[in-house]
């Protein structure tokens, strides 16, 4: 009870115990922080950003109203997508190694090929002109909006340009590096 | 000078040993324990299972890493094909796999069994309660163990089911942490070779190194308790 009622004090045990306590938790912190910045996955070499050339089967004038042309990512160096926009599964800035070329309305559009719902591949379903997944029975119009679930947002769109003749576009991707 | 007795040198190598750290009393200490009646029945058996079975995963993995090589990179990635080399042309390899794979889902069935055990007799109550807890971080350990494992034959199916697990990782709330999880998991922006890379040292390096050590822990524990009584 007496040393409850005592005033605290500070005493050099005190202080010395503080300093101590304060120099090891500093120790240790120095010692793990680059362990963790370590941990954090380095880029490989070769990693890049930039535009990817693609050829497509057909050429850009020659696809039609309502016509589907699919093309994948680069194997050689191997390469991926970048999404522009995104709902559910997919965001902008998320990685696709497949795609579309899709006329509806007069207007060209170049889809992701990742499904919206978990990001299985959808595959056109030419006698119904949808995009049709494989893993959950999302269904897409060609102009990739949501025509039957469990998927909630339209297919991603990829940022493109036409490159040095119609026969190629110009996606923007990674270079993965591996 | 004449020949000694088999018996005499082997007394006399014990004697040498127990002179420098007392083995003999070590080892009766360790092996000679009288095991109560309760606990002879078969289910008392389910956690010695469980180590025999962990013992073999050590044993016919470290067979395994004789030939496998964790490198995705390229198509067919070396890790695949090794493991195809591992299946079809190395001596008895099917079977040292085999004994892997099965050991592995059989497992993860006999630790469940032994963990009904120990709940059906309430082993888990005062002052056992720190085993119990180190049984379910052991849990948790095979677990990832068995998750880790799977993507390294680096199939298609390995190579989704990972996709999919590290998803539903990713998914943990909220988003810059989810996506945190992700990233580190993967060593990247995609499921790619750094993953199998990543999978590959938890899987042969630390988290056995983990399991040994809680395991040793868990029997210390047996020890000090005793077996319990049941209800």
């Amino acid at each position: 009870m007496a040393d409850a009622a005592a005033p605290k004090r500070v005493t050099r045990r005190n202080i010395l115990g503080w300093g101590m306590a304060i120099i090891l938790t500093s120790l240790t912190v120095t010692g793990i922080a680059p362990i963790l910045v370590y941990l954090w996955p380095a880029p490989p070499k070769g990693q890049k950003k930039g535009p990817l050339t693609i050829a497509l089967d057909t050429p850009l004038d020659q696809i039609s109203e309502g016509q589907v042309v699919k093309f994948n990512a680069p194997s050689s160096p191997n390469s991926a997508f970048i999404m522009a926009d995104g709902g559910g599964d997919n965001a902008p800035g998320d990685l696709a190694f497949g795609g579309f070329v899709v006329k509806t309305q007069g207007k060209t559009d170049v889809l992701a090929i990742n499904c919206s719902h978990l990001g299985c591949s959808v595959a056109l379903n030419a006698s119904a002109n949808t995009f049709d997944c494989p893993c959950h029975g999302s269904r897409f119009h060609l102009d990739g909006t949501v025509l039957h679930g469990p998927a909630q947002y339209p297919l991603s769109h990829l940022t493109w340009q036409q490159g040095q003749d119609s026969k190629t576009i110009e996606v923007d991707g990674l270079i993965l590096g591996f | 000078m004449a020949i000694p007795h088999p018996r005499e040198i082997q007394l006399a190598v014990v004697q040498w040993l127990d002179e420098r750290y007392p083995f003999t009393k070590t080892v009766d200490e360790a092996m000679y324990q009288r095991v109560p009646n309760f606990a002879n029945a078969f289910y008392y058996c389910f956690g010695g299972m469980v180590f025999v079975l962990i013992v073999l995963q050590l044993l016919t993995g470290i067979l395994l890493a004789i030939y496998y090589v964790p490198d995705a990179r390229g198509n067919p990635a070396p890790a695949y094909t090794s493991v195809n080399f591992i299946q079809n042309d190395v001596y008895l390899g099917w079977l040292i796999r085999g004994v892997h794979f099965w050991g592995a889902n059989i497992l993860i069935i006999m630790v469940l069994l032994h963990m009904a055990r120990v709940y059906w007799t309430g082993s888990y109550r005062a002052p056992r309660e720190l085993n119990w807890i180190v049984g379910i971080l052991m849990l948790l350990l095979i677990l990832v163990l068995a998750l880790s494992g799977y993507l390294l034959p680096w199939d298609t199916k390995a190579y989704f089911a990972t996709e999919v697990t590290i998803k539903i990782a990713g998914s943990a709330p909220p988003a810059a942490l989810g996506a945190f999880i992700k990233t580190v998991l993967q060593g990247g922006p995609v499921v790619g070779p750094p993953t199998l890379q990543i999978f590959f040292t938890a899987h042969v390096f630390l988290l056995p190194a983990l399991i040994v050590l809680l395991m040793y822990v868990h029997f210390r524990f047996i020890r000090a308790h005793g077996i319990a009584e049941p209800l």
